[in-house]
């Protein structure tokens, strides 16, 4: 709270800040102040689940170039591992990550409860999209630190859009038996979610039809994408910005259903730990994320661009223009052991 | 004259008498000393991970105090029962695949005029080389149900949509695990042929057997012990891999025992439901050992014993071209279809397109080398890790080796016992025990390279013993003697005289833990942290993303320093250093 405090005393006009990309010599005060502290401190560790890793290592090099003298290093694992390392660390006492970031925001409402986060509002936060401010913990102790909503991948050189689903109850349709691949809900953050998602719209029978297709179970949810542009698998559970960055960037065949029962959205989510061993370049680099440098890397990627008034991708839809839903941090927290649990015993595994 | 033996060999340190009268304070010596020291040594390393294992299995995670639930908890899911069930099926499928690879090759290699023997030795050397987690990707690549190469060539052949094969199955789970192993018994039965002599199967062809009824009425009856010994370390092996059922069975949809492992290593953490959940392979694995005594006391084997005699080869005649035939597919199945896929992907931009110039590509191995954020420390972890835990092993087993062989003091056989001890202990299952023992405060090693190097030494420690023990047992005592008359003390004798003639089989020693330690995953994956990450668990983690053609670019590199490593090796040793050894 009392770094909040100092922190907002120090602000500068916004202008400052919404002329661009910021130097070294346009630094505010208050992120100066973060930065020399960092730099006594030379590192921070980051755990992510929200992003791939490569996508990760490029947000850690614009970082090291922006404030020379701090190194990043990214752990990158699927959600629930991420967050069990993180529980280990706790209990272990030997916390070795600074901050971490995830699609699944009940870890970050359940590490609330254990006081292991620290409260922080970034700088930054004012110039967020609003309603995305608006999706993070009301005491600043997450922030909002991405959306990737979960669709459809099809193979557009196997499937003709005609033919591809439309929604997530075709996929148990029995002509992509074979062909379907989804990630485990017991390895991945927003596979979890996507569980209680279906488990509430259709129950549990959703999986029991699905499970006739003998989908392919991966363990994150990031590897679907991959799966459908090689053509192992026609269809698959995959978030967006993978299926577009892969479509239009790399000229892979694959394209995106959004499915008109409504993709599912969660919010990522970053939180600093109260016993970082870096707490100020924690600090100086949950202010980045929400910095104008890494809205142009999430834009150019085909993800929605967290600061407000950054254009999206040519592409690239409005959040607004296509069904979402969303799974409300406290039943998830609720649902998710369960849906596991059953998700465990119809599929065997 | 390493290898000089002499009948009063093991008679000679017994000048032991004068001791029962020395007061207490005199036997303070510092062999005695030593003995204390080495066995501290062992308590941390094997002993105190093993009772904590032990102990919390029956602790109550809150309550510290004593229960049963844990057991409970681990038992009372039909899935988990299954899981122990499946893995057993898992187990025995594996070993009967093993032998089949494994014995027939090791025969063919010794005791045949087969053509292309040492293109077959140097095969299943590259299988002792590729660890199974890429060997693992190679048939993702090559079998996979829609893509993989082998299915693909089935449907423009067939015009069928349905895979001819696919991995994701038990059939491939056991294969991969089969063929990432099978070196093993090669190895141990080779070894054993070679001690045969002819004179039992000229007696039976004399009496009017032909050759294969010889073989199996005389030479595979002999070798016998070392097929038992090989199929239980095969099992053993096979039940406590970690990787391939991280790849294989997952997408399989076949749960063995180390995959609930980790569900017990997720969110909630439970080690005490996964030490309780874990106590069941250490028994199988005790059991086995049990029955393996068993069935070798029953009948005597002592032809096997000694060198000596004449060993014939078996001339096979138009059949060395059949034997010949099963080895090549054998030997492409391990190694060299999965070697190959993995170089190609490693090389395209996407492994699916197969092999076209403007597939051709670096960027793989730039990425790994340069902009992956662990993958390059993780090289120099694993390497590393590799090297001390090799030096460390193969140093304390010296050390242990040499005071059990002269028995120095009393009680040495439980040095040995215990330096042997972590053989039966699956790699899993050792981590839990590391973690359980020194992860949490007040050790708190946890994210330690500490941790993860205690770990691999006790992992490998009996590779190191009994290589050292058989190198002590070959030199005799009368140099060290001249040593002692000379006025040095043991420690002298060991360093100037015991170890410089035993240089070549401690390198030999050397490099059979360096190769496993380099890629040792099964250890490595509770125990890693987030800034002691090493190659196999990096490699996990592409797996886990999709990434192949870069899971295979950061693989093929650490091939590439393993056999660089290892080629230096052959160098100094001789290239049979593997082969030679039982």
């Amino acid at each position: 709270m009392k770094h909040a405090i100092t922190y907002m005393a120090g602000l500068v006009p916004a202008f400052l800040l919404a002329a661009g990309l910021a130097g070294a010599a346009e630094m505010t005060d208050g992120e100066k102040q973060l930065y020399d502290a960092a730099k006594k401190e030379g590192s921070v560790t980051w755990y992510v689940s929200q992003t791939t890793t490569e996508f990760a290592d490029g947000m850690c090099g614009l970082f090291k170039k922006k404030y020379a003298g701090v190194e990043c290093n990214v752990v990158r694992a699927s959600g629930q591992v991420i967050f069990q390392r993180l529980v280990q660390e706790l209990q272990a006492k030997a916390i070795q990550g600074d901050l971490m970031s995830t699609n699944d925001d009940g870890q970050m409402a359940q590490l609330k409860e254990q006081g292991a986060l620290a409260q922080f509002a970034p700088e930054n936060l004012k110039d967020m999209v609003p309603e995305l401010r608006a999706l993070a913990d009301k005491e600043n102790y997450w922030i909002t630190s991405g959306v990737s909503p979960l669709v459809i991948a099809y193979n557009t050189k196997l499937v003709t859009e005609a033919e591809a689903p439309k929604n997530w109850t075709d996929l148990a349709d029995p002509k992509w038996k074979g062909q379907v691949a989804i990630g485990h809900p017991s390895f991945s953050g927003s596979v979890g979610l996507w569980t209680v998602l279906m488990n509430d719209l259709y129950g549990w029978d959703f999986f029991k039809n699905i499970e006739k297709n003998k989908p392919q179970i991966g363990r994150s949810v990031a590897d679907g994408h991959n799966l459908v542009a090689s053509g192992e698998r026609k269809v698959a559970l995959a978030p967006l910005p993978l299926i577009l960055s892969d479509s239009i960037l790399k000229k892979v065949p694959i394209g995106v259903i959004y499915p008109t029962d409504g993709a599912l959205l969660p919010p990522s989510a970053t939180a600093i730990l109260k016993d970082a061993p870096h707490p100020n370049a924690a600090r100086l680099f949950e202010n980045f994320l929400l910095g104008p440098e890494i809205a142009e890397y999430f834009a150019k990627d085909y993800r929605y661009p967290l600061r407000a008034g950054v254009p999206l991708a040519e592409g690239m839809r409005p959040l607004s223009s296509y069904k979402t839903k969303s799974i409300a941090t406290a039943d998830g927290i609720k649902k998710l052991p369960e849906v596991q649990e059953k998700f465990r015993d119809t599929f065997g595994i | 004259m390493t290898s000089v033996s002499h009948p009063a060999a093991t008679t000679w340190s017994e000048d032991q008498p004068v001791k029962m009268r020395v007061p207490w304070h005199q036997r303070l010596q510092p062999a005695n000393l030593l003995w204390l020291f080495l066995a501290g040594i062992l308590v941390v390393l094997i002993v105190a991970p093993m009772w904590t294992l032990v102990v919390s299995s029956f602790t109550d995670a809150k309550t510290g105090g004593w229960t049963l639930n844990n057991y409970v908890e681990a038992y009372g899911k039909e899935r988990h029962i299954t899981a122990l069930t499946n893995t057993l099926k898992m187990g025995a499928v594996v070993v009967v695949l093993k032998l089949a690879f494994g014995v027939p090759l090791a025969w063919a290699c010794t005791r045949t005029d087969m053509p292309g023997r040492n293109f077959v030795r140097y095969s299943v050397f590259g299988a002792f080389i590729m660890p199974p987690y890429l060997a693992g990707v190679g048939w993702i690549l090559l079998a996979g149900p829609n893509t993989g190469w082998i299915n693909r060539v089935w449907h423009s052949l067939s015009g069928s949509t349905e895979p001819l094969v696919n991995i994701f199955s038990f059939g491939g789970l056991v294969l991969v695990t089969a063929i990432g192993g099978f070196f093993l018994v090669f190895v141990l039965v080779s070894s054993a042929f070679e001690m045969i002599n002819s004179e039992m199967e000229d007696a039976a062809n004399i009496l009017g057997a032909g050759p294969f009824k010889t073989a199996m009425k005389v030479t595979f009856p002999l070798v016998m012990p070392a097929i038992i010994g090989a199929a239980l370390l095969s099992f053993l092996g096979a039940i406590a891999l970690y990787g391939v059922p991280a790849l294989i069975s997952i997408p399989a949809r076949y749960p063995v025992v180390v995959i609930q492992l980790t569900e017990f290593f997720s969110f909630p953490l439970r080690i005490q439901v996964a030490a309780a959940y874990s106590i069941p392979l250490l028994l199988i694995t005790a059991a086995m050992l049990g029955l393996q005594k068993l069935i070798l006391r029953r009948k005597g084997y002592v032809s096997v014993s000694g060198k000596g005699g004449e060993r014939r080869i078996v001339k096979l005649g138009r059949w060395r071209w059949v034997l010949f035939g099963y080895c090549f597919f054998v030997v492409a199945l391990s190694v060299l279809m999965p070697m190959f896929v993995l170089l190609l992907a490693a090389f395209s931009d996407s492994w699916t397109t197969g092999f076209s110039f403007s597939n051709l590509t670096l960027s793989n191995f730039h990425y790994v080398l340069f902009e992956h954020s662990s993958s390059q420390k993780a090289l120099v972890g694993s390497i590393g890790l590799g090297i001390v835990a090799a030096t460390v092993a193969i140093t304390l087993a010296l050390f242990i080796a040499y005071i059990v062989q002269r028995r120095l003091i009393p009680f040495s056989s439980l040095l040995a016992f215990l330096a042997v001890s972590p053989y039966v202990v699956p790699g899993i299952v050792l981590a839990i025990g590391f973690y359980a023992a020194y992860a949490l405060p007040p050790i708190a090693l946890y994210g330690t390279y500490t941790i993860m190097a205690l770990a691999f030494i006790t992992r490998f420690l009996p590779i190191a013993f009994t290589t050292s023990s058989a190198g002590v047992r070959s030199i005799h005592p009368e140099m060290e003697e001249a040593v002692r008359i000379l006025g040095g003390g043991r420690v002298t004798a060991l360093r100037h005289v015991v170890g410089p003639l035993l240089k070549r089989t401690l390198a030999g020693g050397w490099l059979l833990i360096f190769v496993p330690a380099a890629q040792e995953l099964s250890t490595a994956i509770f125990l890693v942290g987030p800034t002691t990450r090493v190659v196999s668990v990096v490699l996990l983690d592409l797996s886990e993303e999709g990434e192949l053609e870069k899971l295979a670019a950061l693989g093929s590199l650490l091939l590439i320093i393993i056999v660089a490593v290892v080629a230096l090796g052959m160098k100094y040793l001789g290239r049979d250093f593997m082969l030679r050894r039982s």
